[in-house]
């Protein structure tokens, strides 16, 4: 779960990090009002998940309380990287002398934690990275001995002696962060270096493992959400389905079981020159869960076809057949069906949908082939 | 022979009086897989299917000293304590089937591993099955499986048995086909299984079922380029046409670069000479060319 950066600053601030005056707002009239409490420099920030902020120029700056208005005014209801802008993190504005990197995730090659530090930090480390490696320090540790002392010179070995000591610190109190929240990513771009020396968080990023938010129920809370989105949201969260709309002028809706093989679907379909819309990913399908991804399905009143593959190894052909069924005997499906079916007890689940004039397709490429046909509007 | 799960594994179930543990205990018992107890934290006495449940992993193993691996059937929250525990008491491989276990739990789980000079297969995965040995860890639906030459081992557990079982019609075998996980951190990549199946004398090719994302692809492609495995070596990718996935933040990206994605992964196959099947069907066809020559 990303945190916007207002909740990952209160954090980050809980640990012992400064980061800047600031207030969130929800209209101009409080962003003014802020700045003027302020009495001088503010900058405005669009509070959405998408990090491009920078980059799409929806970071402002103001000068004065009518500045700050005007600004926050035109962001919001502005929307960035599909995210409607509806609440502003407005701050002081931070001197700044130097731009530092600090950052904390999981090396997934080496299968280990990495702590990673530069002292030319921004919107521009990747660029960084590349053309001076050696400015981008990487120091893989263990998790069960967390940073060590050896771990943390290494890391702050890239810096100015005079900085070493406040990097240090401030490398700790991220690793404390890192694991307390489970953090699949932290990270501070930029740490600003102050004239008087300080170190100021300007940009904080915490993605939590979703799988550990069991531990932090301080942090599962609804975001504003509208009621219908909301139970949608739910429901594939309790199931812990995948639900992906890859194409808004897509055709071809999809509904299977696993990653692995809703990928080698959706290749099928894009390489035989297919548009899928959406799939939904159910990890493992029964008769309830295909009955409710149906009535997702049928809200998509811009899909053409629905293709439904079912590879039953530890489930069963029949009782998935029967959510089908049930779901067709209580509502009309508003776009054509195909099945592909196979395992066990595959015959069983071929008479139950024969009941409801549906005939399954055995073969997932002939499935394919079929569901091209239809959106193409052939078959 | 084959890999991991062999005739002569003696094999714990931790978790074993679940639903979902029962059940598959008895699928195993039927394929032929030699469990000799269950663990039931506080639970102890009575058996499920005949298997004799204890207290703990370190009774059990006192009870029966050849345990030599261990499946979990026990829920994300409680793996790590419970592979831990199946570590410590001295098991040698421990396979986790549980989805959704906490990235900072599962590291936790392969340093204790890597310490002990244990393996550990999983989390999220349907463990692994081999054919000749009738054996299976795990909840691989057995009858799509045949004895053969061929070494499978793949990060997508439906996807597995979607192809295995065009194999299998096609009257190709296979020595053994490992669920290696389908999270981004599990006990044995691709990597360390080729290791496996290049010492193993039966299994003649390797199939890897991989996909966007991570570098197990790239990194098994290194060792085929480098001589280090010698078996003939192909490959179904999956994720061609997939969204790509929105990383936020630029730590990962200073790690991984451009690695992980399909033109990177696609890159390092070719130059290593490993066959990439596009479809599901060519599969079957390079199967056959590589066992043919």
């Amino acid at each position: 779960m990303k945190l916007y950066e207002y909740e990952a600053k209160e954090i980050f601030q809980k640990y012992g990090l400064t980061i800047p005056k600031g207030k969130i707002v929800e209209s101009a009239e409080d962003a003014s009002r802020f700045a003027s409490q302020i009495g001088g420099p503010v900058v405005i920030k669009p509070q959405v998940l998408t990090k491009k902020r920078g980059k799409a120029g929806a970071i402002r700056f103001a000068f004065n309380p009518e500045e700050a208005f005007r600004k926050s005014q035109s962001l919001l209801g502005m929307t960035l990287n599909q995210e409607q802008i509806s609440t502003l993190l407005v701050e002081e504005r931070i001197e700044i002398d130097r731009e530092f990197y600090v950052g904390m995730t999981i090396d997934y090659s080496l299968l280990k934690p990495v702590a990673i530090t530069s002292p030319f930090g921004g919107v521009d480390i990747e660029e960084v990275a590349q053309e001076m490696p050696a400015m981008v320090k990487k120091v893989r540790f263990l998790i069960s001995k967390g940073l060590t002392d050896q771990n943390l010179e290494e890391q702050v070995s890239i810096f100015k002696s005079t900085e070493q000591t406040l990097m240090k610190d401030i490398t700790k109190k991220l690793y404390q962060i890192f694991r307390d929240y489970d953090a699949e990513m932290v990270e501070i771009n930029p740490l600003a270096l102050t004239k008087h020396g300080k170190a100021v968080v300007l940009d904080a990023f915490l993605n939590v493992d979703d799988d550990s938010l069991f531990r932090h129920s301080d942090l599962v809370k609804p975001r504003g959400m509208s009621q219908d989105e909301f139970d949608f949201e739910q429901l594939l969260k309790e199931k812990k389905w995948k639900y992906i709309e890859m194409d808004p002028d897509g055709e071809i809706g999809i509904l299977s079981s696993g990653a692995g093989i809703t990928m080698a679907i959706l290749d099928l379909i894009k390489m035989r020159g297919g548009r899928p819309a959406n799939f939904l990913d159910t990890a493992q399908m029964d008769a309830e869960g295909i009955y409710n991804a149906f009535s997702l399905f049928s809200e998509n009143t811009k899909l053409k076809v629905l293709l439904v593959n079912i590879f039953a190894g530890l489930n069963r052909c029949d009782d998935l057949a029967m959510g089908i069924k049930r779901y067709l005997q209580e509502h009309r499906l508003s776009m054509p069906l195909v099945v592909r079916m196979i395992g066990y007890r595959e015959e069983e689940g071929k008479k139950i949908l024969n009941e409801i004039n549906v005939v399954p397709i055995r073969s997932l490429e002939e499935s394919v082939e079929k569901v091209i046909q239809i959106a193409k509007g052939v078959a | 022979m084959s890999i991991i799960a062999k005739s002569s594994t003696c094999v714990l179930i931790q978790g074993i009086t679940g639903n979902a543990a029962r059940l598959h205990t008895k699928n195993m018992l039927e394929y032929g897989t030699r469990i000799v107890a269950g663990v039931r934290p506080g639970g102890g006495g009575g058996d499920v299917h005949g298997v004799p449940v204890y207290d703990s992993v370190a009774q059990a193993v006192a009870k029966h000293p050849m345990i030599d691996t261990t499946i979990l059937f026990v829920p994300p929250k409680g793996t790590k304590a419970a592979a831990l525990e199946a570590l410590n008491a001295g098991i040698k491989t421990v396979v986790m089937v549980a989805e959704h276990v906490p990235l900072h739990d599962n590291l936790a789980i392969l340093e204790e591993a890597e310490k002990l000079g244990a393996i550990t297969i999983g989390p999220n995965t349907p463990g692994l099955i081999s054919p000749p040995e009738r054996t299976k860890l795990g909840f691989v639906p057995s009858q799509y499986f045949i004895p053969g030459p061929i070494g499978v081992a793949s990060r997508s557990g439906t996807l597995t048995y979607e192809i295995v079982s065009r194999l299998t019609l096609n009257g190709i075998g296979q020595t053994t086909c490992i669920g290696v996980g389908g999270d981004p951190i599990v006990g044995t990549p691709f990597p360390k299984i080729l290791q496996l199946f290049e010492k193993d004398t039966e299994t003649k090719a390797v199939l890897l079922i991989g996909e966007i994302g991570g570098t197990s692809e790239e990194e098994a492609a290194e060792m085929v380029k480098d001589r280090k495995i010698t078996k003939p070596v192909f490959s179904y990718l999956v994720g061609r046409t997939a969204p790509e996935g929105k990383r936020v933040g630029h730590a990962g990206a200073l790690i991984e670069g451009n690695r992980g994605t399909i033109e990177s992964k696609l890159t390092c196959f070719r130059e290593a000479g490993v066959p990439v099947a596009e479809t599901t069907a060519d599969v079957i066809r390079i199967a056959k060319e590589i066992l043919k020559s």
